[in-house]
């Protein structure tokens, strides 16, 4: 038998020839060069197909510019992090885009008819800007939000950004547990429980349904953060290209880093109303800043009563207006009413929701102040 | 003509659809009686009361009527409604000054096709105002009487329309002006089916929240007829707070709607035939979920 002549080197040849049977070869000496070609080319063909069918392949291929479209999730997943509870394998375009009407309406269309309105009285839009709100993706301090804002054009809203929120781990953070109480129990480190619990409670609105939830999970998916949107070092960028060929504790460093460098949940310090004698009435506020935030903030939602029955205009009446309450601990009185905020009640559940320290500084409101004694003098 | 109206409607859906629109004209979406350009948001609800006392002054008032508060000249209550941002409807109900009309139910549409605009250049905003009346009262038996029916329910209609041009002039001042018209199936011999009057009014803003209206409808008719009629006067105080919007005035007129305040106005200011009245308003949305 030829089998105990060639040893163990001939084994392989022999098993791959056995193959090749199957394929219809016939195995003899003269073919035996022939072979071993076959061989090589079976294990590269082998290793090819497996590279295409590998979730980690994508990072041995992947050029620089590839690395940066690669989204957060699957970075952190190469770099052993756990998978979120809420987490998604890939998206629907189609529920993505039925996702972001109920963003921006509050309902769809579904069949012949309209869904109903998740809410009668708040669109998402009316509290959460969609797009990016920091040129750091990993910062939240308030003044930078109203530079990139400002740049941007951007709406100055008293909510966090959708942007980017399919990544975060947690949600109604630090003090929403003094206004929420036990309703976010469940929702603090779920997305969808925290979108649930904004529906029903935060716009006045009620529980979605669970297509309708799915939708803007999807929305939120498509829309998650990728490389390119974190502000990463070229050696960073250049590790994520080959990311399979780091060792682990490059890959922990990597993750550590990556970790550090987008926002995992925005903090929410609630402030208690400036006292009277901290208040500055707008002296040496910045009167084109306070314009911006009057009408990016203020007019958002006040515009005619867009959204609430409080009607304000770029006018002298309503400064005057606010003039006259400034030193008071009245609605009226925006050291109050932005601090605050209000409830929503029967009759009137077009609340206002505060704006935390977070999302306004006081020297932001000072600027606010300051253009407001300017607008009542004109 | 056709073409001419094709254009004109096409000038006014461009000027609708672009440049910032002047808001808050008046504050609430009536001047004293009369309608303004102010049309309630979409799917916005309001509920209205408004009351007209008795004469503060003159035969029928004095300290006897403690200045009219111990008499209703009328009293209204209605349910509007926005359909669009720019349309909505009401349905009311009056308790009628009596003269001839009681139980008076007042159903409207009103819809703003222009809106003021600095960019555009569109100088006023506008809107019309239809309204159909119907009295549910029962009817008398003189057969002399306006009220005196005959068991036909045209009797009992009335309608108006009503063409509102507000121009704001500063944050303080807008002024107003109310071409009307009136149609009435059923009149008395002396009276007039068609009635066309101008109302013109001034709103000055004290303050954000408050105002001071001045509100006057002169008519237009033959000294042949309505000999009794008198034009419709009004100055008014307004106050607005978050969601409601209080009127309290003084008017001649006694009772509510183009059909009784322009039609059937015939007290006189210099005898102490104005009566203090007030309108409280509440706008809601009505949660669905």
């Amino acid at each position: 038998m030829p089998i105990k002549n060639v040893g163990k080197k001939i084994v392989q040849p022999y098993c791959i020839k056995i193959r090749l049977c199957k394929f219809g070869c016939q195995y003899n000496n003269e073919s035996f060069k022939m072979n071993k070609f076959l061989l090589a080319l079976c294990v590269i063909f082998i290793v090819v197909l497996y590279s295409f069918n590998s979730g980690e392949s994508e990072w041995r291929k992947v050029s620089n510019s590839d690395a940066e479209n690669v989204t957060l999730e699957n970075v952190r997943l190469a770099l052993g992090a756990e998978k979120s509870s809420f987490y998604m394998e890939s998206f629907d375009p189609e529920k993505a885009k039925i996702g972001l009407e109920l963003i921006l309406k509050g309902k769809t269309k579904r069949g012949l008819f309209k869904s109903k309105a998740i809410s009668s009285y708040f669109v998402c839009t009316d509290c959460h800007n969609i797009g990016r709100e920091f040129k750091n993706s990993s910062d939240q301090n308030p003044s930078r939000r109203l530079d990139f804002a400002e740049e941007n054009n951007l709406p100055f809203l008293p909510a966090s950004t959708f942007w980017g929120i399919y990544n975060r781990t947690s949600f109604y953070n630090d003090d929403y547990i003094k206004k929420y109480g036990d309703i976010i129990k469940d929702a603090k480190q779920s997305l969808p429980g925290s979108i649930q619990v904004c529906a029903k409670y935060c716009s006045s609105g009620r529980y979605l349904k669970s297509w309708e939830l799915e939708a803007i999970m999807h929305y939120f998916k498509a829309n998650e953060l990728k490389s390119k949107d974190l502000s990463l070092t070229n050696n960073q960028k250049d590790a994520i290209s080959r990311i399979q060929l780091l060792d682990e504790n490059e890959k922990a460093d990597l993750l550590a880093s990556i970790n550090s460098a987008f926002t995992h949940g925005y903090s929410a310090h609630f402030a208690e109303t400036m006292p009277r004698d901290d208040r500055k009435y707008g002296a040496g506020g910045d009167v084109v800043t306070g314009k911006f935030i009057y009408d990016k903030a203020c007019l958002h939602c006040h515009l005619d009563g867009r959204v609430t029955f409080l009607k304000l205009d770029s006018d002298k009446l309503s400064a005057q207006m606010f003039l006259k309450y400034k030193s008071t601990y009245d609605d009226l009185s925006v050291y109050q009413i932005i601090r605050q905020g209000t409830y929503a009640m029967p009759g009137r559940n077009q609340y206002m929701p505060r704006f935390t320290k977070d999302k306004m500084s006081d020297q932001q409101i000072e600027d606010l102040m300051a253009y407001l004694t300017q607008l009542a003098e004109k | 003509m056709k073409k001419l109206v094709f254009v004109a409607l096409l000038i006014i859906a461009g000027f609708n659809c672009f440049g910032q629109d002047v808001t808050q004209t008046f504050n609430s979406t009536r001047i004293i009686n009369s309608h303004s350009t102010e049309i309630l948001r979409k799917k916005m609800w309001e509920y209205r009361i408004e009351h007209r006392f008795g004469d503060i002054a003159g035969a029928n008032g004095g300290g006897q009527t403690a200045f009219g508060f111990d008499q209703a000249a009328d009293i209204r209550m209605a349910m509007e409604y926005g359909i669009t941002d720019k349309l909505m409807a009401g349905l009311g109900r009056c308790k009628g000054i009596g003269r001839p009309y009681r139980s008076l139910c007042d159903l409207f549409l009103a819809g703003r096709f222009l809106t003021q605009n600095k960019e555009k250049r569109v100088p006023v905003s506008a809107a019309l105002v239809q309204t159909l009346y119907y009295t549910y009262m029962k009817q008398v038996e003189d057969l002399q009487s306006v009220a005196y029916f005959d068991n036909k329910l045209s009797r009992r209609v009335a309608y108006s329309t009503q063409l509102v041009l507000t121009r704001k002039f500063s944050d303080r001042l807008s002024l107003a002006l109310m071409p009307t018209y009136i149609h009435r199936n059923y009149v008395s011999l002396s009276d007039l089916n068609d009635l066309f009057s101008v109302g013109f009014a001034v709103n000055l803003k004290v303050r954000k929240s408050m105002g001071i209206i001045l509100e006057y409808f002169a008519n237009v008719e033959s000294e042949n007829f309505r000999s009794d009629a008198l034009n419709s006067l009004g100055v008014g105080f307004e106050f607005v707070t978050n969601g409601h919007n209080f009127h309290i005035n003084l008017t001649n007129a006694r009772g509510f709607g183009e059909l009784q305040y322009v039609a059937l106005t015939q007290e006189n200011w210099l005898k102490g035939q104005f009566r203090l009245g007030f309108s409280i308003s509440r706008n809601f949305k009505i949660k669905k979920s």
